[in-house]
């Protein structure tokens, strides 16, 4: 049985968006909680070992004060947890380089916590390595909400082959944009705003907001891949992409609410909404500003610069969390016959 | 060439001035300390210059600010007379203090600037104090207290958390963590080292920004004080920084990983990553920023020679301004 990756990076969640809407924040307990729950899942599907990314904001020192107490209990039944050894920043780095470390160990997957951001950050460093994302950030557009004991099992299936990789595994769109000849990826939308600085790197001022790229949109959705789900919603398989051209509210032929950030409804005027092929290079709107990666500022440019935006059909893997467990449940996977018979009038 | 900032170019070139003048001040004395010409010990803000003018450049006189043992850059950036303060270092009788106060007790209170405290967390309580007051009063102002990721963990700080919370006062609780509580690292030191946790768990927001990104700082801070001033209550930003010197002057810094001050400097600094900003956007020229180093090295120089000139307060005034009778 291949070993899993746990990347749990104690520095998401903690942007500018706490302030200028009402994001949440998951406090260092409930995240060696989350960790936990999805350890307790990975054991149940027979998976021995997990390498986790080392931190020193208190995740590790909560989970392996549990660990130990409940090994001594003889309480527990979960997998031999081991950190990876390299140096740790405290900074998103971290994730990126746990990503690569784990695809090089050859980790059967990788399970995520955090938002769109870290699931961004991780999936440009992870190749092929398949992940599997558990929502603890701020937008939460591309990992799903679920009980992480319930993606620990799936995870698990899938990664002991119990569920074939067809069924288990799905390929997925991403952007990928180009400054220069510097390469940086979406997985969810890729925003032009005019503010030409990275800032705080959220973005929430929708006044500056001239155009915006996606890979997908639903109309239940959070964040800027909402305006894609309320104008013309795409799901996360077509091999197409949205393009949508932005103005202030009231600029524009029609002006949409959306909701910009959890607790932030914001007014976007929409000047057209363009269908993206595939490998089709795409322009901005303006000839300066900055470019936003699935909600945070990375890269600014200016007239000077050579910007492009291009959709990738798959391009990257992940874990279909219900797929497997519906597998499962098809199969029995999770069954265990029991030695003795049934009698009457007892459950079955 | 528009200006892509959240300043206007006057803001851009004020901005530079008050990191500059902090940078030059504190590279002085980091010369100077090593004469054993001042007496006491000084703690030196060089590498940390974008959080202090980055949150102060949104504060105005009536706004309150209560300081650190590590509070040149602080007063600089509220607008605390650079000449005063060196004086106040050098322990002379033309000081911002009168010279009885030394490097860890600077205060103008006419710049809104209550002091550099030796007490590691207790400008806390005092800002509440501020915060107080200006709730009372019915203006705008607000209270700003700093304090590093060691004095993070003393109770006066937890407890002032507590009080803002339950008065709502404008106030904001800003960490600068540099990553070191005098030797000691914050991941040894400080249980769950997420503060925006901390902030949460006394019901107001936190949030965390990279403190040698002066243009991060300055967005995140104009949030967190505007909704003070809005009466929205007190919230918390930790600004993650690094210092270039150590705890204090004379700090063997033995407790640094091989190479990590160089790194630091080529790779940190929150000066060039700003001017490196501002340049490539062609917002101001490099010539523009050379005459403003030179006229911050002249003032400094001025500084220096004023204070060594200085006379020593008199013996006869050894008590006065100490205590106060109420």
């Amino acid at each position: 049985m291949r070993a899993v990756g746990i990347i749990a990076n104690p520095v998401s969640a903690r942007d500018i968006r706490r302030i200028v809407s009402h994001a949440g924040n998951l406090p260092i307990n409930d995240r060696a909680n989350i960790v936990l729950r999805l350890l307790t899942g990975l054991a149940a599907a027979d998976v021995s070992d997990v390498v986790v990314m080392p931190e020193n904001g208190g995740i590790r020192t909560q989970l392996m004060r549990t660990i130990e107490r409940e090994r001594r209990m003889g309480t527990a039944r979960l997998p031999a947890v081991t950190y990876l050894d390299m140096p740790v920043t405290s900074t998103y780095l971290d994730s990126a380089a746990a990503a690569r470390r784990m695809a090089d160990m050859d980790v059967g997957a990788i399970v995520v916590l955090g938002g769109d951001g870290t699931h961004r950050v991780v999936a440009s460093s992870c190749g092929q390595t398949p992940i599997a994302g558990v929502s603890t950030g701020t937008n939460n557009a591309f990992p799903e909400f679920r009980e992480p004991t319930i993606t620990g099992l799936a995870v698990g299936l899938a990664t002991s082959g119990l569920v074939p990789a067809d069924i288990a595994l799905a390929l997925n769109k991403r952007l990928v944009v180009t400054v220069n000849g510097r390469h940086e990826i979406a997985l969810v939308d890729a925003a032009v705003v005019a503010e030409r600085y990275v800032g705080a790197r959220a973005i929430w001022k929708t006044e500056s907001f001239r155009d915006l790229f996606a890979t997908f949109g639903e109309a239940d959705g959070i964040g800027m891949s909402s305006l894609v789900g309320l104008t013309d919603p795409l799901d996360r398989t077509t091999p197409q992409g949205r393009r949508i051209r932005l103005a202030p509210a009231g600029t524009a032929p029609r002006t949409l609410a959306f909701p910009v950030a959890p607790g932030l409804i914001g007014r976007i005027g929409i000047l057209s909404v363009e269908t993206m092929a595939p490998d089709v290079p795409c322009r901005p709107s303006v000839t300066s500003g900055s470019i936003a990666l699935d909600g945070e500022r990375e890269l600014t440019f200016g007239e000077a610069d050579d910007v492009s935006i291009r959709l990738e059909t798959d391009a990257f893997r992940t874990v279909c969390v219900s797929d497997c467990m519906a597998f499962a449940a098809r199969h029995g996977l999770l069954v265990h016959q029991s030695s003795s018979p049934c009698h009457e009038g007892e459950p079955r | 060439m528009n200006n892509p900032f959240p300043l206007s170019r006057e803001g851009l070139l004020t901005a530079y001035r008050r990191m500059r003048t902090i940078r030059e001040f504190e590279e002085r004395l980091h010369v100077e300390f090593a004469t054993g010409d001042i007496a006491g010990f000084v703690h030196l803000y060089a590498g940390e210059e974008a959080a202090g003018v980055g949150i102060m450049m949104h504060l105005e006189d009536h706004d309150r600010i209560a300081s650190t043992h590590r509070g040149h850059g602080h007063c600089i950036a509220k607008g605390v007379d650079v000449k005063a303060m060196m004086a106040e270092i050098y322990g002379k009788a033309t000081g911002a203090c009168a010279g009885k106060g030394g490097s860890m007790h600077i205060a103008d209170l006419s710049r809104g600037m209550m002091g550099a405290n030796g007490i590691l967390g207790a400008g806390a309580p005092l800002i509440c104090g501020a915060g107080l007051a200006a709730q009372k009063l019915g203006h705008d102002g607000v209270g700003i207290t700093f304090f590093g990721d060691g004095a993070s963990n003393q109770g006066t700080v937890l407890e002032s958390m507590n009080l803002a919370a339950i008065w709502n006062l404008p106030v904001i609780f800003v960490v600068e963590n540099n990553g070191y509580a005098e030797s000691t690292s914050v991941d040894y030191a400080v249980a769950s080292d997420s503060y925006v946790d901390r902030a949460a768990g006394f019901g107001m927001p936190g949030i965390t920004v990279d403190g040698t990104d002066f243009f991060a700082v300055y967005e995140a801070a104009g949030e967190v004080i505007r909704r003070a001033r809005e009466g929205g209550g007190p919230s918390l930003l930790e600004c993650k920084m690094i210092r270039f010197y150590g705890h204090f002057e004379g700090d063997a810094q033995t407790y640094r990983a091989p190479g990590e001050n160089e790194a630091n400097r080529q790779h940190r600094d929150c000066l060039k990553i700003f001017t490196g900003k501002i340049l490539e956007a062609g917002v101001v020229e490099t010539g523009e920023l050379a005459v403003i180093d030179s006229e911050v090295a002249d003032l400094i120089e001025d500084a220096l020679e004023g204070a060594k000139a200085a006379p020593l307060p008199s013996a006869a005034e050894l008590t006065t301004d100490v205590y106060v009778t109420y």
